[in-house]
């Protein structure tokens, strides 16, 4: 228990002290103006935390480089981000009726009422003691499970056993992010197949360029991500925007105010609410592949069903407001277990931490980061530690900074906001265009990370307008690499077995888990979840 | 003869057919000539050991091949499955117009954003007014900022005019902002960036 502690202690002080010793600001300065750049964000119709994150992850990285040094700060930047875009998406849905964020949705039903009763800033309230609430308990839970999992994996699975669960978790996220599994399916290989192009195992020079010099170094991952994510929803945003061309928001008219105090009668009533959300949001998020707005959907139904008026949700009821909050501000904490434990992303924000690791430093995510090596200092050599999970806890203290920041600030800050919600989409998605390419140009130097943009922008609007889940096609981009390491391992290692995927007994289970997840999944009526 | 009701099909949904047909053509063309054409090593190879490992083609051809299969039941379900098959989202002639509007905003923008610099240049030298080249200029301003700032405003300014349908002073005014706060951001606080299109002269 003690090393544990000297971890957990090494991870703080990395947070506050440079490795000379002296006192750093930058992390919590940047946990800080992440968050609060968040919340900006998650207000605007358009944006929401993970459209932030790519725009800011080549920035950031153009400004503190790729040391490991410039790691944490990064980070605490993209965590404020994603903290501060969930919360964020209720001040546009409360005030007029228009959900920042596909998740906020639900918050309307009930949201909106209230701000037309005159109860806007009480139910602006709730909804940020509802989504810190939820956030803070799937941080708890975070904190307690990855490592736990992460020792338990590392000890149990080998090279097929690992591949295995790459493929479970592909699978899984073919089966619940979109309408058709299959389709989710082909999307994965197709990413997981343009991932290898201009890589190489073997020694024998750059495969797959399509004799294009520029990809000898495989396609810019970021620009990669961003396009079919980022530009591929400013394509459909835009087209939208000008058929409807009216983008008129339902604003609300001077109503005069009523009680909108917000006291502990008020938190006992939703307190049970927020409980039950919270609850579901963190299991939600533990899956991959599972959007906000199931959780949203599931908090808000569950608690309609254990109220005593559930007649009385939809007509501006505070616990519809904390319900639906609590639910999904409760799958961010939740969504980092996976990629924590097993280096698998399991939602967009994922996606962009996992890319801000593999563009910065050396430290990498996965189950070998929570091996709690004995500390050793060693005369004339230096200190023997795995430094991989100093930063973890390093992590975890920034995921902490942002809870605290949250709980103090992020009201204060949250309230003043209802301009935004203004901005029409029309104007907000060519400025993202701009700021992308931008952004991606300056960190990859070049026009090529512009065309490889653009290109995976068509692609992302394309799967969009055929209803096909993007998640799995990002999903399997990011892990190809990852998942032929340990393919190609696992075969030579077996002395090229063929069948070496299923001789063991546990990776054959995950194997067939993913093959049962797909037909099963294949067999039900579906809804997509517009959240992922 | 007539079929049953329980027997009857749904009618095949044909964004679901075409969708297969795609992804079985992609599949077979990188399994046949992708794969064979642009790919050096092979699908096993001996290592210095003469033990048998996998090449940079083993998990290409595991991958294309998966597709393959796919895209086989993708088809199959589309053609001839008797349970009413999830509908896909659809492609319109306008969705399309969109995109090729949007694409050539975009790409005019992009080479203005290129040249403009290199042609200004270019057109101050031949007056005599300057001696250097664009390359030489690329950290220099207003030569740097010539492409960045005409080309990413006619890009935006664009776009959003087109899906207001109308000219609105604070949406160019917006435009202009971001444009000056990006260029402060990135290259006047920040000293090792180059803005588009500085950094491919």
């Amino acid at each position: 228990m003690e090393i544990v502690w000297e971890y957990i202690v090494r991870g703080i002080v990395d947070v506050f002290y440079t490795a000379d010793g002296a006192f750093d600001v930058v992390p919590m300065a940047m946990v800080f103006s992440g968050l609060i750049l968040g919340i900006i964000v998650g207000a605007t119709p358009g944006l929401n935390g993970p459209f932030a994150m790519a725009l800011a992850l080549p920035i950031l990285i153009s400004v503190f480089g790729v040391s490991n040094e410039a790691l944490l700060p990064i980070l605490g930047f993209l965590i404020g981000l994603m903290k501060g875009g969930t919360i964020g998406g209720a001040v546009p849905a409360i005030l007029f009726n228009t959900p920042g964020t596909p998740d906020a949705f639900l918050t309307t039903l009930d949201g909106h009422p209230m701000a037309k009763k005159g109860q806007g800033a009480k139910a602006l309230k709730i909804a940020h003691f509802s989504s810190a609430s939820g956030d803070t308990f799937s941080d708890m839970i975070l904190f307690m499970t990855a490592p736990a999992l992460a020792v338990l994996i590392e000890n149990v699975l080998d090279l097929p056993e690992k591949s295995a669960l790459i493929i479970l978790s592909l699978s899984f996220m073919a089966a619940v992010a979109g309408k058709s599994p299959i389709k989710g399916l082909i999307v994965g290989t197709l990413g997981m197949l343009l991932a290898l192009m201009g890589s190489t195992l073997s020694g024998n020079g750059p495969r797959m360029t399509l004799g294009i010099d520029a990809l000898g170094n495989g396609l810019p991952l970021t620009s990669a991500v961003i396009g079919v994510l980022i530009i591929g929803e400013v394509f459909l945003g835009l087209e939208d925007a000008a058929r409807e061309r009216l983008a008129k928001m339902n604003v609300l008219e001077d109503i005069p105010d009523a009680d909108n105090s917000f006291g502990w009668k008020d938190i006992r009533q939703i307190m049970p609410r927020i409980c039950s959300s919270a609850l579901i949001g963190t299991m939600v998020g533990a899956l991959p592949g599972i959007g906000t707005t199931l959780a949203a959907t599931l908090g808000y139904d569950t608690a309609k069903r254990l109220s005593k008026h559930p007649e009385k949700f939809g007509t501006g009821l505070p616990e519809g407001v904390a319900a639906t909050e609590a639910a999904n501000s409760a799958v961010s904490g939740a969504n980092l277990i996976p990629v924590m434990s097993l280096g698998i992303p399991g939602n967009f924000a994922a996606v962009f931490l996992i890319l801000a690791v593999e563009s910065v430093g050396d430290f990498t995510l996965g189950p070998a980061v929570f091996r709690f090596t004995e500390i050793k200092v060693i005369e004339d050599y230096g200190t023997i530690i795995n430094k991989d999970l100093v930063v973890a806890f390093g992590i975890f203290t920034l995921m902490v900074l942002g809870n605290i920041f949250n709980w103090t600030v992020g009201w204060w800050f949250l309230r003043s906001l209802g301009i935004l919600a203004r901005v029409p989409k029309t104007i907000m998605l060519p400025v993202v265009l701009l700021i992308t390419l931008t952004a991606v140009y300056v960190q990859d130097g070049g026009f090529i990370a512009i065309w490889v943009v653009l290109a995976f922008g068509a692609m992302g609007y394309v799967l969009r307008r055929l209803e096909v889940s993007i998640l799995p096609f990002v999903i399997g981009f990011i892990l190809a690499p990852k998942l032929e390491e340990l393919i190609r391992g696992g075969y030579s290692a077996s002395g090229g077995d063929p069948f070496f995927l299923i001789k063991s007994p546990l990776a054959l289970l995950f194997l067939a888990a993913a093959v049962f997840i797909v037909v099963f999944a294949s067999r039900q009526p579906k809804h997509s979840d517009p959240g992922s | 003869m007539t079929a049953s009701a329980d027997n009857q099909r749904p009618a095949p949904d044909p964004w679901n057919i075409g969708f297969g047909v795609v992804v079985l053509v992609l599949a077979l063309a990188t399994l046949f000539l992708w794969i064979p054409g642009d790919i050096k090593g092979g699908f096993i190879e001996a290592n210095q050991t003469g033990k048998p490992e996998p090449g940079d083609a083993f998990f290409p051809v595991i991958l294309s091949g998966l597709m393959l299969i796919l895209a086989a039941v993708q088809l199959a379900g589309a053609l001839f499955s008797r349970k009413p098959q999830p509908a896909s989202g659809k492609i319109t002639s306008d969705n399309f117009k969109f995109l090729l509007f949007f694409y050539a905003v975009v790409l005019t923008g992009l080479t203005i954003m290129y040249w403009l610099g290199p042609l200004v240049v270019d057109a101050l030298r031949g007056a005599g007014a300057i001696d250097n080249t664009y390359r030489q200029l690329v950290d220099t301003a207003p030569y740097k900022y010539i492409g960045y700032v005409v080309g990413g405003f006619l890009m935006i300014s664009a776009l959003i005019i087109w899906a207001e349908g109308r000219v609105r002073v604070h949406a160019i005014l917006t435009v202009a902002i971001v444009i000056g706060l990006l260029i402060g951001v990135l290259d006047v606080l920040l000293h090792n960036i180059q803005l588009p299109p500085n950094a491919d002269f």
